[in-house]
């Protein structure tokens, strides 16, 4: 009997030394974040609007602390990372009061029912913060690829003249400073570069009404909407980061996303122009205009610019197309007879180089608000945008202008990427991960779903081109992922649902 | 004899038991000796097996109990190096049962139990969040029944389930910038058990029993958002930001085999098979009345989530000592598997591996029994690796139990 007792007893024992540990291997309070093989004590980050922490369309405090520079600059202090200083703006608003076209953050508020974005006020005159500096968060919202080697891109007196950027008058420190030369004096031990998306987005959000100034290699000569030549891209950004690792300085770049994939470009659909919308124009509008315009292109070849409306499914915008044939001598010549003269020649030119919208093209976010607006100057009878009357090329990115973009953005990717290769720095591919962001399946984080849809998918701001704070988060932890794989350092990745998304009223 | 204890042992390390939110402390004396089921000393029984009633050594037996579960979760993630502990307030299940034998051939009885039910209270800010921030799960089995003796030595009863449960589930909704509570305390579900008992000698009891599922309806479920009311319109809330929602929660059958055998008229031990069919929890399905916060492209209002459960097993061994006529001490141990796979690690209903070591006293006079127990135990830490929420780390739990029953047998 007792043996019985015994060997149970034992049996029983043994067991539980094999299957007993209740405790995890390593609690996480006792891991130890390495640095690996780059030093982080002082880390500087270059960039644009998406460095500084910009979203809803302004600069402003919550913003900026939620900058992923912030976000990594945190995650380092963990290992042995100095402090990371930020010009802060005076107000969690934005905007400049002083100075046009500097709007304060959109708002979601509910307008005639429903939600919309709305500017609000500009709260502050144009400050200067430089007695703080230096800073660590050196992203200057707007800046291309070019102005971060600019001396005086932080002058005042360029303002006017365009040659200055307010967001880098504010800390620059000195009138002849440029961005590169006030990150170098700081002699950082590791950086982050993220530069290059104005200089193709500027004409995509213009829809195009730059110049692809590819072959151009004097950047002087440049509009600013207009696309960065490749070379002097490539040129300068590999000045740059000559110069930020001429003292052995590690570092982490990233490429640019391309721009079908944000909302701003995706949001407002090619065909818009459901039977619902049209109502019972849609007769009226193909027998005086799309049918006798589409007539008049079929003789001259050009038919397939216009179909008759349908009352059955969404119909395209009608547009203008810059890189069309010219038609409006002929379509005048072809009209008179039914419209007579005065009324052929406007319609010659109005719809020369007209066509409607295919998936192909991109309708800006901004356009939305003009659909179906009348046209100041037009004839009451084809004066409504989009509709009777097509929308100017500001409004639209075409085809050809989206293939311009695209084009100069795989270029632009390759040289960075050949760039950070070459001084065996560590790399993000967040054209990647937008995409992988602006599909149906999104990117999941701790159970939340988040999309590039606008508004609802959480990761992009009002302004349909920066993210929230959730989408920064997102990409702090692609630069951090990229930083550990390089350097062999193990920082951890940040929370994305701790930081904030859209904020409904 | 030895080699059949030693067996014994060595089964209960490698297989496994129920899990998920069953909760298997339906008996104060049985869970002292690792909740074996083969145990007709009084109406307790009747849960584990309605044709144990039969085999009440009286013609009237009423027992009653209650336990205290004190369970902490803790979770952490070594990617981001964040860690949350539950903040869980102590779980109560009880039972009540009563049985009488009209004539000898044939008891009633009656059980009151909450075989089902989990509460699991995480720190608002914790990583889950968007999965669960509290939950409390309920369901109460009412369970009228009846048993004959077919023979002296072999009884066949049967009972009927009328289970009453709760579901209280807050999450947030990061997307919309606030939380969703959703609510039915009205579920319904019924089902029924059926058993054989053997007692082919004075030393030997075979219970042997099935325990049909149960699909907890909830039909009359509210969903309340708490989120700016800016969007009330769009989720096609009512002014006070609620949605209706149904659902159904499936409870899981169970088959059990138990044997108790006495090998001195002191000392017996028991051993049990249970066997669970937590498969049938392969998804939870909400359907929201209005809103429009599912993931079915065909149905927005829709939302599944993937369980994934399987079956699980179990082997329980236990044994009891009189030392004296009125004193007994009784001893377990039992091993519980998790119904689900590292891949489906959710944090609404945490389960874990785990052995779990049982002990009791109890104490006889005439009819009257007073019964302690308490049980710990030690789950194994898992890691979390859901793909489908994205939720990944490592999570682990302690667990203890108590538990006071009353028991009282008469003529």
């Amino acid at each position: 009997m007792k043996r019985i007792l015994i060997s149970t007893i034992a049996v029983s024992a043994l067991l539980f030394n094999i299957s007993c540990d209740t405790d995890f291997d390593q609690d996480v309070s006792s891991i130890v974040v390495s640095k690996g093989d780059a030093d982080f004590t002082k880390y500087v980050a270059l960039g644009n609007s998406l460095t500084s922490g910009y979203r809803d369309n302004a600069l402003y405090i919550d913003g900026q602390n939620e900058s992923y520079p912030s976000m990594i600059a945190q995650q380092m202090q963990l290992a042995g990372g100095g402090a990371f200083k930020q010009p802060m703006m005076p107000n969690n608003t934005g905007g400049f009061t002083n100075l046009p076209g500097f709007a304060g953050k959109l708002n979601l508020q509910v307008v005639n029912g429903a939600l919309s974005p709305v500017p609000s006020a500009p709260a502050a005159a144009l400050d200067n913060v430089t007695p703080g500096g230096p800073y660590q968060n050196l992203g200057v919202p707007g800046a291309k690829s070019f102005h971060l080697g600019a001396a005086g891109y932080g002058n005042m007196a360029g303002l006017a003249t365009g040659q200055a950027n307010p967001y880098y008058v504010r800390f620059a420190t000195s009138g002849t400073s440029s961005v590169i030369g006030d990150a170098v004096a700081q002699a950082p031990t590791f950086f982050s570069l993220w530069i290059g998306n104005n200089d193709v987005l500027s004409y995509a959000t213009s829809g195009g009404t730059g110049v692809d100034q590819t072959g151009n290699t004097n950047p002087a000569t440049y509009g600013s909407n207009d696309i960065t030549d490749p070379n002097v891209f490539a040129s300068v950004i590999s000045g740059y980061v000559n110069a930020l690792t001429a003292n052995g300085a590690k570092g982490v770049m990233a490429n640019i996303p391309n721009v079908t994939s944000i909302p701003f470009f995706t949001r407002v659909p090619y065909n818009p122009l459901t039977p619902a919308l049209l109502g019972s124009n849609i007769t009226a509008l193909n027998s005086g205009l799309y049918g006798p315009l589409k007539q008049a292109l079929t003789a001259f070849g050009a038919g397939d610019r216009i179909n008759l409306l349908s009352a059955t499914s969404a119909n395209p915008l009608l547009i203008v197309d810059n890189s069309l044939t010219n038609l409006s001598a002929q379509l005048t010549l072809a009209l008179t007879p039914s419209l007579g003269v005065q009324t052929a020649t406007a319609f010659g030119q109005i719809y020369g180089q007209a066509r409607q919208a295919t998936s192909e093209d991109l309708v800006l976010l901004s356009t939305s608000s003009v659909i179906g607006t009348p046209v100041t100057g037009a004839p009451a009878s084809i004066n409504l945008n989009g509709i009777s009357y097509p929308l100017a090329n500001q409004y639209i990115l075409t085809k050809t202008e989206k293939n311009k973009v695209l084009t100069a953005t795989a270029a632009y990717n390759a040289s960075l990427k050949a760039i950070a290769t070459s001084k065996g720095l560590a790399f993000v591919d967040a054209n990647a991960k937008m995409i992988e962001l602006s599909k149906a399946s999104g990117i999941q984080f701790d159970g939340v779903k988040y999309t590039a849809t606008f508004v609802t998918g959480g990761t992009f701001s009002l302004d349909g081109v920066h993210l929230t704070g959730r989408g920064y988060a997102l990409i702090a932890n692609e630069f951090i992922k990229a930083i550990n794989t390089t350097y062999k350092s193990t920082l951890p990745m940040v929370n994305v649902n701790s930081y904030s998304g859209v904020k409904f009223p | 004899m030895k080699k059949i204890v030693v067996t014994t042992a060595l089964l209960a390390g490698i297989l496994a038991q129920a899990g998920g939110f069953r909760v298997a402390l339906q008996g104060v004396k049985q869970l002292a000796m690792a909740h074996t089921s083969a145990h007709a000393e009084d109406a307790s029984v009747g849960f584990f097996n309605p044709a144990g009633i039969s085999f009440i050594p009286n013609k009237l037996s009423v027992a009653a109990g209650g336990f205290g579960i004190n369970a902490d979760i803790s979770y952490q993630n070594p990617s981001t190096l964040e860690s949350y502990t539950t903040e869980n307030p102590m779980g109560t299940p009880i039972y009540a049962a009563v049985a009488y034998k009209i004539v000898d051939e044939v008891s009633v009885g009656f059980s009151f139990a909450t075989p089902f039910g989990s509460t699991v209270e995480w720190p608002t800010d914790w990583a889950g969040r968007e999965i669960v921030q509290k939950i409390e799960l309920k369901a109460f089995y009412f369970q009228p029944m009846v048993s004959f003796k077919l023979a002296p030595w072999v009884s066949l009863g049967g009972s009927f389930i009328y289970a009453k449960g709760s579901v209280d589930w807050t999450k947030t909704v990061s997307q919309l910038g606030g939380t969703l509570n959703i609510k039915d305390d009205q579920a319904t579900g019924k089902g029924f058990g059926l058993g054989f008992y053997f007692k082919p000698s004075e030393k030997l009891d075979v219970s042997i029993a099935y325990r049909s599922p149960v699909d907890m309806k909830a039909d009359e479920g509210v969903a309340s958002f708490n989120v700016s009311s800016s969007l009330y319109p769009l989720l096609g809330l009512d002014a006070n930001g609620q949605d209706k929602f149904k659902a159904i929660l499936p409870l899981v059958d169970e088959y059990t085999l138990g044997v108790t055998y006495k090998i001195t008229p002191k000392w017996q031990i028991s051993g049990d098979f249970n066997y669970s069919g937590w498969d049938r929890y392969q998804q939870l399905t909400l359907d929201f009345e209005n809103a429009p916060v599912g993931n079915q492209p065909d149905d927005p209002t829709k939302l599944v989530s993937p369980k994934n459960f399987h079956s699980t097993q179990s082997w329980r061994v236990g044994t009891q000592y009189m030392v004296t006529d009125n004193f007994a001490a009784r001893l377990g141990y039992y091993y519980d598997e998790s119904p689900y796979s590292d891949e489906n690690f959710i944090p609404e209903t945490p389960s874990f591996n785990a052995n779990v070591i049982t002990g009791g006293i109890g104490y006889k006079w005439k009819g009257l029994g007073i019964d302690l127990s308490g049980a710990y135990n030690f789950q194994t830490p898992r890691t979390v690796n859901n793909a489908y929420l994205d939720f990944y780390g490592q999570a682990k739990a302690k667990a203890y139990y108590f538990g006071l029953g009353l028991s009282y047998n008469a003529f």
